[in-house]
């Protein structure tokens, strides 16, 4: 029986192992990155796309790119988890600009939604309340609180955050850069 | 789109941006050259990366449908491998071999022409004619990366694959335009990347001389001569 590289899967093996392993360009270490990572990536692409189809194929594009990109991630800096989900964001923001833009029939025909989402207050209730980043959005009044988590959660830009809110888009840019502001400053 | 008039706060509401992903064109588009050009501006999305990202954490877990792996798997294709070691020997030899670099010129003048055609783009957003061109082709004769050489003497590297050195070990580019010499190494980098070569303390360089980046042991060939695999060579051809 021939005994390919992808079976061997060295068991507790950390995601930045995992990705050094990528960069030299074996392929165990992406099968370790899925099985680590697979689900957790999932969750994140279902947040912005909502559809299980598509949240499946910003995953299988982003796990392409890493294989194909590792050799140009700088391990001595560490930071795999961070790389990986910058990869996977950009990528589902991606399927879900390019999906809406590239319509004219509009988002609701063609992104039918299979999940209405979590509501911005449910998400920040899943951060732990013994870390920075809740304490510092619950300092947050709830309508800016909610543009930050519907912005970086779900994906929506300026634009849809205007149209959901009911605020002109102006108000809607100046909230969320003072939000920004006095989150950066909270969590200092 | 330029950042000229930024003040600290114009950058954190930037990277702050960018890593939400609210930012329009041409904005996205400076971001993304600001973080390969400003290791601060780089410092700050790393910042506001860090900040937000419990909530990728938080998020809820679901089990991968069975056949998502076999569909990556088989999407995986091809990519250029490191050189092995053993093949240090072998490339020492050919780097002595004249024979060797004849073909090599001729097909790196033939990339050359497709480059000015199809790639003229890196020279373009310069808007700075290099005066003469080094191709550099990897061992399957692909280009991998060029080296700009402009009129006043000043060169770029510009990279045109993603190539990093493993752990231990780093990239080494070198240039020879004098057999008798041998090769003069231009630096050591870990990725390559597009940057400014520094040939000051060098001759002006010649069409046909010979650009390299070698894999060496880290910190750069202990002997001051390319000991490693080459990973990409090509000589200077003068720009029309």
């Amino acid at each position: 029986m021939t005994r390919v590289f992808s079976d061997l899967r060295p068991a507790g093996m950390s995601l930045d192992d995992a990705m050094r392993l990528v960069a030299r360009g074996e392929r165990a270490g992406l099968r370790a990155i899925y099985d680590l990572e697979a689900p957790a990536m999932i969750g994140v692409a279902m947040r912005i796309l909502r559809r299980r189809d598509l949240a499946e194929e910003a995953v299988h594009d982003c796990i392409v790119q890493v294989w194909r990109k590792a050799a140009s991630f700088d391990s001595a800096r560490g930071q795999a988890r961070a790389w990986l989900y910058t990869v996977l964001r950009n990528r589902a923001l991606n399927i879900l600009r390019g999906e809406r833009s590239g319509s004219s029939a509009g988002e609701e025909t063609l992104l039918t939604l299979e999940s209405e989402g979590e509501t911005p207050e449910a998400c920040v209730a899943r951060l732990s309340d013994a870390k920075a980043l809740r304490r510092c959005l619950e300092r947050l009044e709830p309508a800016r609180r909610s543009m930050i988590v519907l912005a970086y959660a779900q994906g929506l830009t300026h634009g849809e955050l205007a149209g959901k809110l009911g605020l002109p888009l102006g108000t809607v840019k100046s909230t969320i850069r003072r939000s920004l502001s006095a989150l950066k400053e909270c969590m200092a | 789109m330029s950042s000229a008039n930024f003040t600290h706060e114009d950058f954190d509401r930037l990277a702050a941006e960018h890593v939400i992903g609210l930012l329009d064109e041409p904005e996205q588009t400076l971001a993304e050259r600001l973080i390969e050009t400003d290791p601060n501006f780089a410092a700050r999305v790393a910042g506001w990366r860090t900040r937000l990202s419990e909530f990728d954490e938080t998020a809820p877990r679901y089990e991968p449908d069975a056949g998502l792996w076999t569909k990556i798997e088989s999407n995986l294709g091809r990519r250029l491998p490191l050189p092995a070691p053993l093949r240090d020997s072998r490339w020492s030899r050919l780097w002595e071999n004249l024979g060797f670099w004849r073909p090599v010129g001729l097909a790196t003048g033939f990339a050359a022409l497709l480059l000015a055609t199809g790639l003229g783009f890196a020279v373009r957003e310069a808007q700075r004619k290099p005066a003469l061109v080094a191709v550099m082709l990897d061992d399957s004769g692909r280009p991998a990366g060029l080296v700009n050489v402009r009129a006043d003497g000043r060169a770029e590297l510009v990279a045109l694959t993603d190539v990093s050195a493993p752990d231990g070990r780093t990239l080494q580019i070198w240039t020879l335009w004098d057999r008798a010499r041998g090769p003069v190494s231009l630096g050591t980098l870990a990725t390559a990347r597009n940057m400014t070569l520094s040939l000051d303390s060098l001759p002006r360089t010649t069409p046909d001389q010979l650009f390299e980046i070698t894999l060496e042991p880290a910190g750069g060939s202990p002997t001051g001569r390319p000991t490693g695999p080459v990973l990409m060579k090509g000589t200077a051809s003068t720009a029309l």
